[in-house]
Parts: C-alpha cells; sequence; structure tokens
C-alpha cells in the first residue's frame, strides 16, 4: 500500500476536535463560537485551543463584534483553510479507495 | 495500513457539514405562537363579520404579516439569548426556500383582490368562489409547497407537515364546493390549518423536545 497520501495528511487538520471544527465551517459561510461549542458538545477551554490552533495556521478567521449590547465571536474559514480542507478530504477519499483496491 | 478510519473520518466530515447547514433554533413556541394567531384570527375574523372576498383576503393578509413577524421576534429573541447570530446561515437557507411558494401565493392572493371588483356576481357568484374558497385552499398548498421545501433545513418532521398541507388543501379542494356558508367555510379551514395545525405540530415538537434533553 502506498503509505504517500497518508504521510501529506495535514496534521493541523488531523485531529478529532479540530477536523469538527473545519467540517462545520465548511459548510456555513460562518459560525458563532457558541453555536460551534454546542453542535460539538466541547467545553470553552477545549474550543478555544483548537481554534486558535488553526488561527494560528492561517485557516480559521476570527470577528468579534457586538449584537444587542452582547459580544458575538464569529468563526470562519480563511481562502486557505478552505483548500487545505479539501486537499485533507481528497487524501482521505484516496485511502479509502487505495483500502478497497487491496480487498 | 488499514483504512476503516479515513472512511469513518469521511463519514464523520459529511454528517458535520450536514448539521451545519440545518437550522437549530427551537420551533415549537414558534409553531403555539403562529397556531394561536390563526385560531384567534379565524374566529375573530367569522365574529367580526368578514364576509366579502376583498375584506376577507386582505383581512388574512394582515395576520400572516403579524404571525411572520412574531415568528421572526421569537427566533430573534433566541438568538439574542444563545449568543448567535440571528441571520445565520442556516436561517438564510430557510428563508430563501420558502420564498417562492409564499411569494406566488402573495402575488396570486394581490390579483385576485384586482380581478374580484370585475366579476359578475350572478349566477355562481365567482367572486365569492375565487375569493373565499379557491384561494384559501391556494394558500394551504403553498404554504405547505414553503414548508416543505424549507423543510430540507429544519430537522424534525417538518416536510411531512408541509405534506399535511399540500395534501389537506388539495383534499378540500377535490371535495368541491361546501353545503353551507362559504365565510364560515373559509374562515373554518383557516382556522384548521393555520390554527389547529401549527398547534399540534407545536405541541408535538415541544414534547418530543423535552425528551431529547431529557436524553
Amino acid at each position: 500500500m502506498n503509505p504517500e497520501p497518508f504521510l501529506n495528511l495535514d496534521r493541523v487538520i488531523h485531529e478529532k476536535g479540530r477536523m469538527a471544527i473545519m467540517s462545520l465551517l465548511a459548510a456555513t459561510p460562518e459560525m458563532s463560537f457558541t453555536e460551534l461549542r454546542d453542535t460539538l458538545s466541547m467545553t470553552d477551554g477545549n474550543i478555544t485551543t483548537h481554534i486558535k490552533t488553526l488561527q494560528q495556521a492561517g485557516y480559521v478567521g476570527v470577528t468579534k463584534s457586538v449584537q444587542n449590547n452582547r459580544p458575538l465571536t464569529t468563526c470562519s474559514l480563511t481562502t486557505a483553510g478552505r483548500a487545505a480542507f479539501k486537499d485533507y478530504v481528497e487524501l482521505l477519499e484516496q485511502i479509502v479507495q487505495q483500502t478497497k483496491s487491496q480487498i | 495500513m488499514n483504512g476503516d478510519w479515513a472512511a469513518q473520518n469521511l463519514q464523520t466530515i459529511r454528517t458535520l457539514m450536514e448539521r451545519a447547514a440545518l437550522y437549530r433554533r427551537a420551533l415549537a413556541p414558534i409553531m403555539i405562537a403562529v397556531g394561536c394567531i390563526g385560531l384567534a384570527a379565524a374566529i375573530l375574523g367569522w365574529k367580526l363579520g368578514v364576509v366579502a372576498p376583498r375584506t376577507f383576503i386582505l383581512y388574512w393578509l394582515v395576520v400572516a404579516v403579524i404571525a411572520c413577524a412574531v415568528a421572526f421576534f421569537l427566533v430573534r429573541r433566541q438568538a439574542i439569548q444563545a449568543g448567535e447570530l440571528v441571520w445565520s446561515p442556516p436561517a438564510k437557507r430557510v428563508v430563501h426556500a420558502a420564498i417562492p411558494a409564499l411569494a406566488a401565493g402573495l402575488a396570486i392572493s394581490l390579483i385576485v383582490t384586482w380581478v374580484l371588483p370585475h366579476l359578475p356576481t350572478e349566477p355562481t357568484n365567482l367572486a365569492a368562489l375565487l375569493g373565499m374558497l379557491w384561494l384559501p385552499l391556494g394558500w394551504i398548498i403553498l404554504y405547505g409547497c414553503a414548508l416543505h421545501a424549507a423543510g430540507f433545513f429544519l430537522p424534525r418532521g417538518m416536510r411531512i407537515f408541509g405534506w399535511a398541507f399540500i395534501s389537506g388543501g388539495c383534499l378540500l379542494l377535490a371535495n368541491g364546493l361546501p353545503h353551507f356558508d362559504p365565510a364560515m367555510y373559509a374562515h373554518g379551514i383557516m382556522g384548521l390549518f393555520f390554527g389547529l395545525f401549527h398547534q399540534a405540530y407545536g405541541v408535538y415538537l415541544y414534547l418530543t423536545e423535552q425528551k431529547d434533553v431529557a436524553a
């Protein structure tokens, strides 16, 4: 089996929590911090750490605003993040195909 | 090297992406509030004697505006309390899906309102037939289409609820003319569909949402 697709998997995305955040953000133009937290049933600390990692990688943009006198934090994928996620999914598909062809 | 984990990751990604596209605000209070407005409007319309076809159409258009305003207020309040966007991407999808059928209903209503004074009143009283019998059934069917389209972005049986409107409206249309007062019939079916149906669905949602929380 060719190990190349596995070796090329983006290590930033290839973590359960971050992959989940990227999946949600890939399906929608933007999502609030609380929506992400509630949908994934994560703690505030956990999700903040993952978002910070994704932000440092340049995959996620964070915008802070005020809605009805309450702070609102929204997250969205950057162009680089969308491209990295697309590559990640394509590599997963390659791995699945390779496994199928071996059976 | 086993690729099962890759297939599982892809499945997880797919599930999460589908979930992100769904509208997640609690629909039970919205349905119950809209149902109460529908039922109250039907009773009030009958008691106030809203029996002229044009008045009937304008009366129910005002009721629709009030119901939309109340629904928007409830959605906005929920979003603000949860610290989420009011005009979120799933909310936009729901509105965009529902708009064509609702816009068609509004356009037909305006056309019928404009046409009514030019119709003959004898021998069949076409104005009453069009304005108070066929148009409400058209509203019910088109509203069902709107619910069904929006249901692709809403959980919990919204598409089946849409089908209940579509099939109910078609059945009544096929059933032909009522054997009693057209005004009573028109307000009655509006109260049944836009009042009682919404209330029943709202209660169902409320009970099942409570179960989900308990689970």
